[in-house]
């Protein structure tokens, strides 16, 4: 046979070296745990590299930020779908899990004063307090500390360019994790390790959308899949959070984030390739709402040329005395979005004085794989129970679900990456020395089986082509916008493409055999289409990141649910509702006034003659940035980039 | 657009001389677009590594006409050639082996500065020093990282004499001075855990830069003043004069 098998063993295995993977090894090997690290991607080199590097640090701006106000603060913006334990959790541990990035050397501005991070000026649509820190060099600086989390040492061991194929589970005397089967690409081996807790923090699925994300490659659903072919239970599958305003040429640029709705301002507007208008009052609208409109004028035939449409903003730009101050804002508030817009778009377009072309792109899986407030797998009705999860499989970051539910607050997934990160791994270590007792072979031996067979296989197609069909049909089926009918034909898709994966050719070789990684990650991202269907079918009205044509919006006064859909033994997916705990309806009700109330406001301002209409703005510029200064950044996915979300519940 | 592409596969060298089709007549395409549509069409398992795709991961790294660029924002024209990093082992077609570099800082990160009150400012230049995205760019012609493999390349080692970059590379390279360097300037560091960067830095070769022109980053760090000169100057006792 072209690959050998090694034999390892370990307490915890840490699926992901981002953020969640790495503090979730440190904390392990902290608690005496011997920890193998497993990375696809160099170590680090995942979504919280790439991000905006904003984390929220409960109570860094206002001493009134308790945990309870945070912890609702979350609870609402998802939409009553978030599990209150889980962001108990969070808000509980927001500034020590923090503290855990800053031990490996992330150093944030100070206040000196309060002698802490010292938080961005304003606390935006989103979030009720000021506790958004930033930081220089964005995610990069966050990059270091993981990287240095998992390289240092100390108990941990890891590999890079090392896919974790699948999880090992032994099922008598009872069920529970055993390891599993990791292709190491840089020696040419599969590595077959014992250990009694796998913790999954191996990030979302935005490439099954692939060219239309602003995300890492690596994002192939590999966490929810490895997860499902386990049986463990995902959760809120069919909320993935589509960022309406990303580019759509040239090809080095597509995908890649050019605004947000509040970055269009109060005169911004959205226009088909006829220039008429389809959505105005674009900056208070959610980013499903602007999604939404791009997409059904795409679908009329009156899209633009790559598919979107086009984001006019030269009304903010033409007034005499607002529109300077709106050209600073546009600059300073989103400075990465603005300089990849003046990148690909070129200076008129920069200038605002033409519109933008733009289309929305997967920006993150607000679902996943389902657990408790400690990361750890849970089954069953309700909140769920561990009893009824998979014993030893945790999961951290955005792998896991429950704490975001139908909207995203602003600066939270580093944060997430970092308190269920530690969580986990605390929990894992604890589970692994519990449990500890001779872990068999004999739930090997099908996995390497099964693996050894794939190098060699004779076939006629490759899985790269493949993953490209999966990536159209997964764009215009379980994008943005969907119904019962493109729900059908993703099925039908993902069938087809299921049924070709005997024919794909891989060659024998055993070190990097790229047809075999395409192969791999082909699977994963099959799967991961899979589950979000089965969600999606299950929540047959509109919420949050999940539109459906067909269907009513939720309302907020009904009883929410979130979608739970596994996978059988036999293959067979499964899908049920589970419900949650709804906000107060005083509370519900004072959102809805106030949102309301913002709405009522646009609406005389573009009644306003126009030289009125100019001061006016002048006037609310200035009270955002004060009369020479920028506007505060805001994060990219967060609720301040789209103020409607915030009170959507 | 006719781009020549070096591929290597199962210990067999080719090169492939791709036709890029252009989206519209002005089109200027960057090295990754190239290697995008050359795996969408007639190189299936074409093998690269790419992440962002906006110059922020720092892994697709990859050679243009024999100098590193980062492939996600490297123009290529008519008649180039995109080969693997020759500073590093290769895996698969651009895929290199990144391995050995970072584990040679196994054990060597910790500043000694636990416990510390952590709400101290960073100076500027330690935030300089982060803008680092271990894109590996700055590896090209250094003498210290090139000891690893006799003074050459990988490509030039004599077979069987490569080292494993599993255990490490024994030598250092800008990278992992500027870790060092950042462990310097971090107030949280200890008197001891500063002087334990400096030392590593000198076992892993620092006396390689004092004749050295310099290095060059792969996004505009001035590695030559603030990570080279740095250390160098606070370990001139105990290195050869520069000649």
């Amino acid at each position: 046979m072209a690959i050998e098998t090694e034999w390892r063993d370990y307490d915890v295995v840490v699926v992901g070296s981002g953020g969640a993977g790495a503090l979730a090894a440190h904390a392990a090997a902290e608690k005496g745990a011997r920890v193998l690290v497993v990375s696809k991607d160099p170590i680090g080199a995942s979504d919280t590299k790439i991000s905006e590097g904003i984390a929220t640090v409960r109570a860094s701006g206002n001493d009134d930020d308790t945990e309870e106000v945070l912890s609702e603060n979350l609870k609402m913006a998802g939409a009553d779908l978030p599990l209150q334990q889980i962001t108990d959790a969070f808000a509980d541990d927001s500034q020590s899990a923090y503290d855990r990035y800053r031990a490996q050397g992330l150093r944030p501005p100070i206040d000196a004063e309060r002698n802490s991070p010292q938080p961005l000026p304003l606390p935006f649509g989103g979030h009720n307090r000021r506790r958004s820190v930033g930081h220089t060099n964005s995610g990069v600086a966050f990059g270091h500390a993981n990287w240095n989390a998992v390289v240092q040492g100390d108990r941990i061991d890891y590999l890079e360019d090392a896919w974790f194929l699948e999880l090992a589970l032994e099922t008598e005397p009872q069920r529970r994790i055993v390891g599993g089967l990791i292709y190491d690409a840089a020696r040419g081996v599969l590595l077959a390790v014992r250990a009694p807790a796998v913790i999954i923090a191996a990030g979302g699925l935005s490439t099954i959308y692939f060219p239309k994300t602003d995300t890492m490659r690596g994002n192939t659903g590999d966490s929810y899949a490895v997860a499902a072919r386990a049986g463990a239970d995902l959760v809120d599958m069919e909320q993935t959070q589509f960022l309406p305003f990303c580019l759509a040429s040239p090809p080095a640029y597509e995908g890649l984030l050019c605004g947000e709705p509040v970055t269009a301002s109060f005169l911004g507007v959205l226009r088909d390739k006829n220039g008429k208008v389809i959505l105005d009052g674009v900056y208070l609208r959610t980013r499903a709402e602007c999604a939404a409109a791009i997409m059904r004028a795409v679908e009329d035939g009156r899209g633009s040329p790559n598919g979107g449409a086009y984001l006019d903003m030269t009304a903010n730009k033409r007034p005499p005395r607002s529109g300077p101050y709106f050209m600073r804002f546009l600059e300073s508030c989103l400075p990465t979005a603005y300089r990849n817009a003046r990148q690909a778009l070129g200076k008129a377009a920069a200038a605002c004085d033409e519109p933008w072309e733009v289309r929305p792109a997967a920006h993150y899986a607000m679902g996943g794989i389902r657990v408790d407030a400690n990361g750890t797998s849970v089954g069953g009705a309700g909140e769920g129970d561990t009893g009824r999860g998979i014993p030893g499989l945790f999961a951290a970051g955005q792998a896991m679900g429950g704490l975001f539910g139908a909207n995203r607050l602003g600066s939270t997934s580093l944060t997430e990456g970092a308190v269920f990160g530690t969580r986990s791994g605390q929990a894992a270590a604890d589970w692994a020395r519990a449990s500890k007792r001779q872990i068999g072979d004999s739930a090997f031996a099908p996995l390497i089986s099964e693996i050894e067979r794939r190098f060699g296989q004779k076939g006629d197609v490759a899985a790269a082509t493949l993953k490209l069909d999966l990536q159209r049909g997964s764009w215009i089926n379980i994008g943005p916008i969907r119904t019962g009918e493109r729900l059908d034909a993703m099925d039908a898709l993902i069938d087809s493409l299921a049924a070709q994966l005997g024919r794909v050719a891989i060659p024998g070789y055993a070190v990097w055999n790229q047809a075999f990684i395409e192969f791999e990650e082909l699977r994963n991202m099959l799967d991961a289409a899979r589950a979000i269907v089965v969600a999606a079918r299950e929540r047959d009205g509109s919420v949050g990141g999940h539109v459906r044509l067909d269907g009513r919006q939720i309302s907020a006064f009904s009883i929410p649910y979130s979608t739970v859909v596994s996978r059988s033994h036999d293959g067979d997916w499964l899908a049920q509702r589970v419900t949650r705990q709804r906000t107060p309806l005083k509370r519900l009700i004072a959102h809805k006034i106030q949102d309301n109330k913002r709405k009522l406001q646009v609406k005389l301002l573009r009644m306003m003659p126009s030289s009125m209409q100019d001061k006016r703005l002048e006037k609310r510029y200035v009270a955002i940035m004060g009369a020479g200064g920028s506007a505060p950044e805001i994060a990219p996915g967060g609720v301040e980039g789209a103020i409607a979300e915030a009170s959507e519940a | 657009m006719k781009v020549d592409i070096l591929t290597h596969r199962d210990g067999k060298q080719a090169v492939v001389r791709y036709d890029y089709e252009l989206r519209h007549e002005d089109e200027k395409p960057m090295a990754l677009d190239v290697l995008l549509q050359a795996q969408a069409t007639t190189m299936p398992d074409l093998a690269f590594r790419y992440g962002c795709r906006a110059r922020n991961c720092g892994v697709c790294t990859i050679d243009v006409n024999d100098k590193p660029r980062i492939a996600c924002r490297a123009r290529v024209r008519e008649g180039d050639t995109i080969s693997p990093m020759a500073t590093l082992p290769v895996l698969s077609d651009l895929v290199v082996r990144r391995d050995g570099i970072a584990r040679q800082m196994r054990g060597h990160l910790s500043s000694g500065g636990q416990g510390n009150d952590l709400n101290v400012e960073a100076p500027d230049d330690y935030h300089d020093l982060t803008a680092c995205i271990e894109c590996y760019a700055c590896l090209n012609k250094c003498p210290m990282h090139a000891r690893n493999f006799d003074g050459g390349l990988p490509d030039d080692m004599a077979e069987g004499t490569a080292p494993d970059p599993g255990e490490g590379y024994r030598w250092g390279s800008p990278f992992s001075l500027l870790k060092l360097q950042r462990i310097r300037l971090d107030p949280l560091s200890t008197e001891t855990g500063r002087e334990n960067a400096l030392q590593h830095a000198l076992t892993l070769g620092l006396d390689a830069c004092v004749d050295c022109p310099g290095c060059k980053c792969g996004v505009g760090i001035d590695l030559k003043r603030k990570v080279v000169g740095a250390l160098l100057s606070a370990a001139k006792d105990r290195l050869p004069a520069a000649e």
